[in-house]
């Protein structure tokens, strides 16, 4: 049960329910919240495949650093989100047109 | 045994929090279901016996980036739909059908796509699926943080101070 390819199948709908949501969602948060999916996915990959494959250390130190750039793209996207609901009163990506107020 | 019941509710909660991200109409359930989502990639790390990793999973994310998410969700009016100024199609923040079909369909192409990848993986793989015997990767984790991967560990803290001194500058109300 516990084996490589069951994490490889919950990775890969992990990730196409985060491409799901990128792309319906029209709400920009509700992306973002599709890219944290994306990017959670691709952390299972590394820590699985270095579990079963070559059991060093190497898989965890990647997700470490796919945790950190995920927080650093939240902080920096919540910001523009927030500028850009102060500048046209809206969170809806098609009004997303212009890239100076 | 206990390892499979654990991977079992884990992958479970994973995958349900998953299809509650797509599936619900209300930003802030969706949010509480990514919550949920986290979670379950947390009890899935542990199973995989990265200890350290799952627990940095649950401070940074249930404590950080949901909180962080919850906070954006307010300030920006919460559930309150959002009307198109165009007035050119009126189209549901959280998606409409028509965009929902576009995002499955082509997550079905990608699908394909990595499919095809990684079923030579699964095919070569043995199955037998032996975990190797657990022990705490904290240690190795930082000396290895601290030797191998010194310059990526700096880099990612200069990261860090980018995006916080970015995200105050950008938020922040503009002077008339």
């Amino acid at each position: 049960m516990v084996s490589l390819p069951s994490f490889l199948f919950v990775s890969f709908i992990l990730f196409l329910a985060g491409i799901v949501v990128m792309i319906a969602r029209k709400n920009v948060i509700a992306i973002l919240l599709g890219i944290e999916l994306i990017l959670n996915a691709a952390a299972l990959n590394f820590v699985a495949y270095t579990r079963f494959i070559n059991n060093n250390l190497e898989g965890h130190i990647i997700a470490l650093f796919i945790i950190v750039i995920a927080a650093a793209e939240a902080a920096v996207g919540l910001a523009i989100v927030i500028r850009f609901y102060q500048i046209r009163e809206s969170i809806h990506i098609d009004d997303a047109t212009q890239l100076q107020s | 045994m206990f390892i499979d019941i654990m991977f079992i509710l884990s992958a479970l909660l994973t995958l349900g929090g998953a299809f509650g991200v797509v599936a619900s109409k209300n930003i802030m359930h969706a949010c509480i279901y990514l919550l949920g989502s986290l979670f379950g990639v947390a009890g899935l790390y542990a199973t995989l016996g990265a200890d350290f990793l799952a627990a940095m999973q649950l401070v940074v994310y249930a404590g950080g980036i949901i909180i962080l998410m919850l906070f954006a969700i307010m300030l920006t009016g919460g559930h309150k739909e959002a009307v198109n100024k165009f007035g050119l199609d009126k189209i549901p923040s959280m998606g409409s059908v028509k965009t929902f079909l576009i995002g499955s369909f082509s997550s079905l192409i990608i699908g394909s796509v990595v499919l095809k990848i990684i079923a030579s993986i699964i095919n070569s793989h043995d199955g037998s699926g032996k975990l190797p015997e657990f022990s705490s990767s904290v240690e190795k984790i930082g000396t290895l943080l601290v030797t191998d991967h010194v310059l990526s560990f700096e880099i990612s803290s200069v990261l860090l101070l980018g995006a916080l001194v970015g995200a105050a500058v950008i938020s922040r109300p503009r002077k008339q």
